[in-house]
């Protein structure tokens, strides 16, 4: 079993839908004072796990004075960016591009690494095919290429003229080689069609459309254009049936609904309401017809003369982009041999807002390339952090072996732990410590907390520090760091040791005996595991009202104003000993 | 580098880097130490790896040629067994290596072999990590152990990433960017190691 790190994790109070952003002032009670007992926390409960977080991982909003976690949280775009090229996107792009970036970074198609552009040397050309007028110039292509795997875009029959805008070229290039139009040059080679007119030119369009292999997105464009003539046709409604076809598919109003889902427009057009009435649907390729193809032997052929291995895997199918090149949708064959490069997702940077007060509890610097943040209030800056560390107390054999921290915890054998709780303010503190004296669940530990009340001094200035050091150096914390730990007894009601701005209390566990009855019971996973839920309630006084606390230096002390915060939090200690 | 009477396990330089004796510096010329860097035992830094070919931008502003092969910032420190190699490529046909660098507490975890173009400061390496050639590692990144960073990958800011290519699989919270200070760590290797702070 993999061995285990001591951990603390600390509840945000947004589980708790009562107390969320009330604020801590000390007229409103918490559920601490009274039924305390009642009501411990279960770190156990299946709830615990969306409510537990590292202190690393907790904002904490001024205003609300209250720990706020990443799911309570709410967040705004600031900036999007490509992780790989590391350009920032306009959000104007996004719209239009996509959440991708639109430059020359991919990913493998196979393995996820990135892809780099390399060129492919022209093979010693045959002096007879030769061009002349490219004589001078030898024609390299370029290609995509896996620095992992070595994969490479010629297995998918792909290879690029230029090595920039790769994104641009791939758009034009289908599995294979074969070239592709864009929807912009559809749209151009359209109007020009039509520009030219007459219905031979029309016919010769649409010949070429559904000789063409229509993809998704060709398809999809057809069918808007289609539908949108259809919409703008006066006479589309004059067929009598407005009231019954208004509920049909068939019908302008449901299908301006239906096309502006997918276009991003406005739900209602208001032209829409003027016309009701059926309309007919695509009959040509050109419209957007596609007929399902539903000879699928030649793909079963292929099947059967590949290897396992020619054919791609879930997670490489799920980790392709949406390709509006795709031919089908429906029948689309999973060959290693469609897959093709994807694109890199883009990353954001994100200001958090308090829930409750919505004031912006996070806030990094809009540029990609800077790590600074405008804001950033985190909850290690304003509430204790707890360390945990085994104690090893002498034995009745002399001096016991050093503890190793992840060892296994000997059941009903008393063990103790060093909690080291360390103030980030610049106040005192004064810690209350509670917890159950029997852990929750099927195999109750016991806990003793030997010093659950305590102060914390201040997190004063390093320099004071230094010169308050000196004068310690005879007392308390010297004395334990001389002597080894097992000089010392382990006192109820005492602190274990004290510094700057921390404390060490001690904590005596007796683990539960994870006795099963045989052949009837398993153990659950993680049952094996210690944890300690503890209400920690810190209390402090702190200047009155900010903006006047700098005018009323005289009135220091009355500026004063007591402040207090209390949270659960749970301690992990290691696992027990089975059997 | 000035050497003190006691002979410890360390040599510690003017500047307060922290070098172990039974480490392998090749080429230490070019090799560029910011200060307060622990290198430990059986570390292995190529300074001889060093530029061929000099950028054309370089050699016609400044005459003497730039021969830094790996430059370390401040407060690094590389873990027992750890290879800083400086990565090499075909640059218009021919072959070179190109300089390593490395920014402020940069943590560099057992056994694991870097050969990045760049890593920036506050980047945490774990243990047996493969970090490829010209990799671009950003600051406030987390590398968990065993991952294998495939040459050419830039890897932002706030990133944690894992795996074999590696991935980015999290963020860096915004509580856990003071974690990446290794001020009191350097404090704990040498000839005179303080105990860790509790
Ligand atoms: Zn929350
Ligand atoms: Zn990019
Ligand atoms: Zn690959
Ligand atoms: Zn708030």
């Amino acid at each position: 079993m993999a061995p285990l790190n001591p951990y603390t994790y600390i509840q945000c109070p947004c589980s708790d839908s009562a107390s969320l952003g009330r604020p801590s002032d000390a007229t409103s009670p918490t559920s601490a004072d009274g039924d305390e007992e009642d009501n411990a926390f279960d770190p156990r409960a299946p709830r615990a796990n969306f409510s537990l977080y590292p202190l690393e991982y907790l904002l904490y909003c001024e205003d609300c004075h209250q720990i706020r976690c990443p799911r309570c949280i709410t967040e705004e775009i600031a900036t999007y960016f490509c992780p790989s090229c590391l350009f920032e996107v306009p959000s104007s792009n996004l719209k239009s591009e996509g959440n991708r970036c639109t430059r020359s970074c991919f990913q493998c198609p196979i393995c996820i690494g990135p892809l780099s552009v390399t060129s492919i040397e022209a093979p010693p050309s045959d002096p007879s095919l030769l061009v002349p007028d490219r004589a001078g110039t030898p024609h390299t292509t370029y290609s995509l290429i896996c620095s992992y795997c070595s994969w490479s875009s010629t297995e998918i029959g792909i290879q690029f003229d230029k090595p920039n805008s790769i994104h641009a070229q791939l758009a034009k290039i289908r599995n294979g080689g074969a070239s592709r139009l864009t929807a912009k040059e559809r749209k151009e080679r359209r109007k020009e069609l039509s520009h030219r007119g007459g219905e031979a030119a029309l016919a010769a369009s649409s010949e070429a459309a559904a000789g063409q292999d229509m993809d998704l997105e060709t398809q999809f464009a057809n069918l808007k254009l289609f539908y949108n003539s259809q919409l703008a046709d006066p006479n589309a409604g004059d067929n009598g049936f407005s009231s019954l076809g208004d509920l049909g598919f068939s019908s302008p109003s449901s299908l301006s609904r239906i096309m502006n889902l997918y276009t991003g427009g406005k739900l209602h057009d208001p032209r829409a309401k003027s016309k009701l009435g059926a309309m007919r649907e695509a009959i040509t390729a050109d419209e957007g017809l596609l007929e399902t193809d539903l000879d699928e032997s030649s793909l079963i052929t292929q099947l059967h003369q590949s290897d396992f291995l020619d054919t791609a895997s879930s997670t490489q199918i799920c980790s392709q982009p949406p390709n509006l090149g795709e031919t089908y949708i429906y029948g689309a064959a999973r060959f290693n041999s469609s897959l093709r490069p994807v694109p890199y997702l883009l990353r954001t940077k994100r200001s958090k807002r308090c829930p409750v007060c919505r004031h912006i509890i996070s806030k990094p610097e809009a540029k990609v390339q800077t790590t600074r943040f405008r804001i950033r209030l985190v909850a290690g800056s304003y509430i204790p952090s707890i360390t945990i560390r085994r104690l090893n107390l002498p034995g009745p054999n002399g001096p016991a072996a050093p503890a190793i921290l992840g060892d296994l915890l000997e059941p009903l054998k008393p063990v103790h732990f060093v909690l080291t709780f360390k103030n980030p303010i610049f106040e005192s503190l004064k810690v209350t410590l509670g917890a159950p004296a029997k852990t929750p669940g099927r195999f109750p530990s016991k806990v003793t907390v030997l010093c659950p009340q305590f102060d914390i001094d201040a997190n004063t200035d390093v320099w004071d520090e230094a010169l308050k050091e000196n004068d310690r150096e005879s007392s308390g914390r010297s004395r334990r760091r001389a002597g080894t730990e097992s000089q010392f007894q382990v006192e109820v009601g005492k602190i274990w040791e004290r510094g700057r701005n921390w404390v060490s209390i001690i904590v005596e566990v007796v683990p539960a005996s994870l006795k099963l009855e045989p052949g009837r019971d398993v153990l659950k996973q993680d049952e094996d595991v210690l944890e300690i839920p503890m209400f920690v309630r810190i209390e402090w006084e702190a200047e009155g009202g900010g903006d006047d606390a700098a005018s009323g230096t005289g009135r220091d002390k009355d500026q004063k104003e007591k402040k207090e915060l209390a949270y659960w939090c749970v301690l992990g200690l290691g696992r027990i000993k089975q059997g | 580098m000035s050497r003190r009477p006691p002979r410890g396990e360390y040599i510690e330089t003017d500047t307060g880097n922290k070098v172990a004796r039974k480490a392998t510096l090749v080429g230490t010329q070019n090799i560029m130490l910011g200060g307060k860097t622990v290198i430990q035992p059986e570390v292995m830094i190529r300074g001889d790896l060093v530029r061929s070919i000099q950028s054309s931008s370089s050699s016609s502003s400044s005459g003497t040629p730039n021969n830094t092969a790996v430059a370390i910032g401040r407060y690094c420190f590389l873990s027992r067994a750890s290879c800083l190699r400086p990565p090499g490529r075909f640059y218009k046909g021919a072959f070179t290596y190109m300089p390593l660098r490395m920014g402020d507490h940069v943590f560099v975890g057992p056994s694991s072999v870097i050969q990045a173009a760049s890593i920036g400061s506050h980047v945490h390496i774990g243990a047996r990590v493969v970090v490829g050639e010209f990799a671009i590692i950003k600051d406030y990144v987390r590398v968990l152990d065993e991952t294998v960073i495939p040459p050419n990958m830039v890897i932002p800011s706030f990133s944690i990433v894992a795996g074999q290519p590696a991935r980015v699989i999290g963020e860096v919270p915004e509580g856990g960017h003071e974690a990446f200070e290794l001020r009191d760590l350097y404090k704990t290797v040498g000839n005179n190691p303080q105990p860790p702070a509790s």
